[in-house]
This record gives structure tokens, sequence and C-alpha cells, in this order.
């Protein structure tokens, strides 16, 4: 754990200058630049406020497109520094073949440059909440120790993924599948809210209703796109109950998935 | 204390491609039942290597392709792992593997200087202070807000050895990045790498296949053979052995490539051509200023008069060296019909080391072509004392003397 803290320290200039590199190199020739980083949730926001308004789903006393906004920010960074991540090694061969430093570098790296986005995401919701009137609390405090928990998670899949990805080139392309399935699977479209009073106010399966919920709850995304709303939007702290499931799976998980990584580096030049 | 400690490398790769996800599930299924998987075979590319290097040591590594040169700096860089043994290095390795690795197209030579920098290790302060240096160096003031894209290649490897020379550590490795460039920066690069060898006393690893490079620049050369240590010491012993071994590789294709031009009337056959010593046994190998002896066995299919046959030798460029006809001393030579000899002698063979051949040529009295052949056989003329920068610049060895000073020594044969 020390050790990966220091390394993580002594290469924090490289991180920086590369992560630099990526931001800098995907809007170099783009006229639009930097809001293209934007884009991809804004336009979400308004296909699903559109949907919402044919199928009706319940937010609550907070606008659905706010409430989506909110749901997509986290969700879009995860999602996008997960796969980012995953191919980060296999995106890297000249590198990895010419030169050497801990190569735990380039996934994390990839959730670095998907920080910055996540970063300007944050003033159109500032924007939003202007919009619809909205003061946040002292709550928000809660919000980097969120964004936190979502590194590490997109930290565990990008690790035991980049690794695998070297070897076989399945992950790379199964990964935008996966992604879009847990997207399903996560409290975007809809509050968490719906999945709470299906499951466990009206016991929608029955005696399986409680156990369908922690295993709901095991996707940490769910967890982090509740707690996300509820200190930004709904001026409430973070729900533990949902919180913990998950964040104990990425407990267990991210130090395996970071040892398989460690293991695996040995021979990325070799493979690669 | 040595900075480099390699002891008992070992690097095996598996040769063969690899497994798709399915073929290796289905290997796994089979292990597990106990079944006997076919292993793909193993290829040793660096076995039981050990050497150690102290401090300001500037060591060259040579050895043909695939000796294992490239895999030894990979493990020494730690880019890869080795399979067994250990490899310890005290202080930071900057490798200058492939220079400009790490460019991309689309940034300025600016950003690229920054990037680049950050890749070999050095900090933000550090490459500020040594940016104009390093664009000075690389004579890139004009386009360094330019995207690397529009380069020229040699413009973009300029710019890459300037910042990767630049780069403070104790250790530097350099694989054949010195010819880069035109000849006026090559000169640059070289009196750089100078530099930093004699005035910086760094340690330094040096590959290259510019065998005269790492002779001058190198006091200690490791020379790799198969993945092995085939010698190692002093700088011109191990060069001199690398060039004999590379003189006998080189012929053996030579005498394998050079299959020879021949063309004729069909009334001539050759039976034999042989390079022989001074007792007569066939020989591949004459030494400069030593004398050749061809010996040509040819058989006559009728009576032929009034012929005409010229042996000569020719370097493998085709350029011809000598040529001596039966004209000049027999005018009207008469062969029977069967088996003849006849032995070409040059009593002093004053060529340069290298590989020549023999050529051939039968003429009838109205000049028609019987025969005419050439590379017919291959040899080579080795040094009589060890090579000498001054042997690449001479195709013959002539008796020469020096007048230096009012003195006069001749030069020795």
């Amino acid at each position: 754990m020390l050790t990966i803290a220091k390394n993580i320290y002594d290469y924090r200039e490289l991180m920086a200058t590369l992560a630099w590199k990526n931001i800098a190199l995907r809007y170099k020739q783009a006229y639009l630049g930097i809001a293209w980083a934007v884009l991809k949730p804004v336009t979400l926001m308004l296909i699903f406020t559109l949907v919402k308004s044919f199928v009706g789903i319940d937010s609550g006393d907070i606008p659905y497109p706010i409430l989506v906004f909110a749901a997509l920010m986290p969700w879009t960074f995860f999602q996008e520094s997960a796969s980012d991540g995953v191919n980060s090694v296999v995106g890297n061969t000249a590198l990895i073949k010419k030169i050497y430093f801990p190569r735990e570098i380039f996934p994390i790296t990839s959730v670095l440059t998907k920080l910055v986005e996540l970063g300007i995401n944050f003033l159109i919701l500032a924007g939003l909440m202007v919009w619809y009137q909205m003061m946040p609390s002292v709550y928000i405090l809660w919000v980097p120790l969120i964004i936190a928990y979502t590194v590490l998670a997109a930290l565990t899949i990008a690790f035991v993924g980049a690794a695998v990805n070297v070897y076989y080139r399945d992950v790379g392309a199964a990964m935008p599948v996966l992604l879009s399935l847990l997207m399903y699977t996560s409290p975007v479209i809809y509050p968490l809210q719906l999945v709470k009073d299906k499951l466990l106010v009206q016991q929608a399966a029955g005696e399986w209703s409680n156990m369908l919920y922690t295993l709901y709850t095991l996707n940490p995304l769910a967890g982090i796109i509740d707690a996300f709303q509820n200190v930004v939007l709904r001026s409430q702290p973070p729900d533990l109950a949902t919180l913990i499931p998950g964040a104990l799976m990425i407990a267990v998980l991210l130090p395996l998935s970071y040892i398989y990584f460690k293991r695996a580096e040995n021979y990325f030049a070799d493979v690669i | 204390m040595p900075v480099i400690e390699v002891s008992h490398l070992i690097k095996e790769y598996r040769l063969g491609a690899m497994h798709g996800l399915k073929q290796t599930l289905l290997n796994t299924g089979a292990r597990l039942m106990g079944k006997k998987v076919p292993e793909r075979p193993l290829f040793k590319a660096l076995d039981d290597v050990s050497f150690s290097i102290e401090a300001g040591e500037v060591v060259g590594i040579i050895g043909h392709n695939g000796a294992g040169k490239s895999t030894l700096l990979k493990m020494l860089a730690k880019i890869s792992t080795p399979t067994r043994g250990s490899v310890t290095a005290n202080g930071r390795i900057a490798p200058l593997i492939e220079v400009g690795a790490g460019f991309v197209p689309d940034f300025t030579g600016r950003e690229n200087v920054y990037l680049n920098g950050a890749i070999l290790g050095m900090s933000r302060q550090e490459i500020d202070k040594k940016f104009d240096e390093i664009v000075d160096f690389a004579e890139m003031a004009e386009f360094i807000d330019t995207p690397v894209k529009r380069y020229s290649s040699g413009m973009q490897v300029k710019l890459a050895f300037a910042v990767a020379t630049s780069v403070e550590s104790e250790i530097l490795i350099v694989d054949e990045v010195l010819a880069v460039g035109d000849l006026a920066f090559q000169r640059k690069c070289f009196d750089r790498m100078e530099d930093i060898i004699k005035g910086q006393g760094r340690t330094i690893l040096l590959v290259s296949h510019n065998i005269r490079q790492v002779e001058r620049m190198c006091n200690r050369v490791i020379l790799m053979d198969h993945g092995k240590v085939a010698a190692d010491g002093p700088a011109t012993e191990v060069c001199e052995l690398f060039y004999q071994q590379s003189n006998i590789k080189i012929q053996a294709q030579a005498q394998h490539a050079a299959t020879a031009r021949v063309s004729g009337s069909g009334e001539v056959t050759i039976d034999s051509i042989d390079v022989l010593d001074d007792a007569g046994h066939p020989v591949n190998e004459i030494e400069s200023g030593g004398r050749l002896r061809v010996r040509i066995r040819f058989t006559l299919l009728h009576d032929l008069e009034g012929i005409e046959i010229v042996a000569g030798t020719h370097r493998t460029d085709f350029i011809y060296i000598s040529s001596a006809s039966t004209r000049d001393v027999l005018p009207n030579a008469a062969f029977s019909r069967g088996p003849h000899e006849i032995e070409y002698i040059v009593p002093t063979f004053p060529l340069a080391a290298g590989t020549y051949s023999v050529r051939l040529v039968f003429l009838d009295r109205n000049w028609r072509f019987l025969f005419n052949g050439e590379s017919l056989k291959t040899f080579t003329v080795k040094a009589k004392r060890l090579q000498t920068m001054n042997s690449q610049w001479k195709t013959v060895d002539l008796p020469s003397e020096l007048r230096v000073d009012g003195t006069l020594y001749a030069l020795p044969q």
C-alpha cells in the first residue's frame, strides 16, 4: 500500500503530463475543443428527458433533467475512465516497449484525464442548479469523497481489464457492451427510490426482495449515483445502507485487481 | 561496488503465436481433466549471461542480429523481466532506446520536449532549465511551435536526441541512435556522446552495429552470440574477434549467394576450380599480400585450336581486379579433346581484406565466347595485421612509405 502511494507520488509529474497530453490530444484539432467533454452527458440528458415524457418516470420533487444529469455525471466519469483505463496499456504499446516506469501509471492517468472532464461537467451542473433555483447544502462537502470512491471503483475494473487486455483483446472489445449493461442496472435513467419502492416497500419479488436489493446495491454505481444525487440535489447525507455493499466489494476486489496487474506487468513488453 | 550487476540472466520466449481465448479455455479445461496439453517450444534469447559494470565504464555491446543485444538492454532498462537470474542497477537509468518513442505527432515541438522529458523522468523545472539548450542543440528554434507531424523525419530525430541526452542519469543506455540526421548533425551527436562519456563520467552502455564507433568510444566491449557472452574485454580485442566472426559469416553467405553466372557454347565444361595454398591443398582464405593460386580443371568436347583462356578475379560487386590470358604466352594454343588443367597464380595478391571471386573466359580464334563465367569460386582475403580505421579506406594494399618531417618511414606490409 505504501509503495503504491510512493510510486504515485514519485511519478506525479509524469502522470500530470500524460493526462495533459491525453486531454490536449483529444481536443487539439477539434473546433469545439473541450466542449466535447460536456456534450455527451448533456445530449444523454436531453434524450432521457425526452424518453421520460413518453414512459413516465417518477423523479420525486426534483426536476427530471437535473436528476438525470446528476446521475450521468458520475456514471459517464466511471464508464469512460473504466473503458479508457482498460485500453490504456495496449494503447501505449510504443512506450511500454521502449521505456520503464510503473505500468499502473497508464490506467491511473486515464482516470485522471476523465477527472478533468468531470470537473467541466460541474459547471453545467451549477448552471442547471441556478436554472432550477436549487441551493447547495452543506452536504455538498461529501462530493470529493464520493468521487474518490468512484475513482477506486473505476480503477478496480481498469487494472484487471488492462492487464487481461494485453493478452486477450477481447476485453477491450467487450467493455462497451458490459458497461452499457451496467448502466441499466444502475440508477441512471431512473432514481434509486423506484427500486427501493419496488423491492423494499412493495416486496415485489416476494421473499427474495431484500436479497435482490442487496444484490442491486453490490453494484457500486448504485450507491455512488444515489449518494451524489442526495448530497447535491436533495440536501441529504448519503444513504450508507446503499453505499456499503458496493464499497465492501470494491475494498476486496481493488487489491486483488491491483496485484494481478502488477504480476502481469512484467510480461507486458513481451506479449503486447 | 558495481553500478550494474547481471548474474545468470536467462530470458526465454515462447515461440509461435499466442492462443486465442477459446484455445486457452480449452487447454485449461484439458489440464484440469488431467490431460497433457502441447506446450509451445521455448527459445532462449539470453542464456546464462553474467557480467558487472563499474561506475564510469563505457561498455559497448556488439553481436550479430538476433544475438540478444536488444533483449539484454530491455532487461537492463527494466522494460522486460528476466525468466531467471537477476539484474541490479544502482542509479537512474535513461534509456535512449529508439529516440522519439513517445513523440506525439499532433503536438508542437515545445509540447513534445516537455512530454518526452517527463517520460524520460525529468521534472518540469529540469526541463524548463534545459529547454533552450535542447532547442539550440537540435537547431529547431524556428520550428519549435510547429506540430511535430509537419517535421521531416530528420528533424524529429534531432529533437528527440537532444531531449534524451539532456537527461541527467547515472546510467545511460544507447541503442543505435547515433546514425541519425545529416552528416553535420551526426558529427554533433558524436561529439555530444563523447562529451557525456569523457566529460561527465557517467556509466554508458552502447549497442551498435557500427563496430568502428564502438571501438572508438568504449573502453570495454561485450560480444554477444546466440544469447551468450562470447567475449568480454578490451574494445580492440573483442572488436577484432567480431570482425573475424563476421568475415566467416560473410564468406559463408557470399559463397552461398554468389551463384555462378555462366554462359557458353557448351564446348567447354568446368570440372573444378580451387584456390590452393602453397602445399597444394584447397583453401577458402588467403592472406592479404600472399600468394593466390587458382587451379582450374576443365574438359573439352572436341579438339580446339587457337583458343584463348582468360582467368581473373573480381570483387563481389563485379569490379574486375585482375586477369591473365593464355594468348600472351601461347598465341596459338591447341587443346585436344578431353580433360586439362591450368593454374592461375598471382605471387602477391595485394588486395585489402574482403571477399573476392574467380572469373574465367574461353574464346576461340574468332573471339567467339566458348565459355564465360563469373563468381565461379569465392574466397576471402584476410588482413595480415589488426584492422584499423584505415583499412576501410582502401582496395589494394600497396607497399608505401611516409616521410614525416624529413624522416622516412616504411609502412609495415
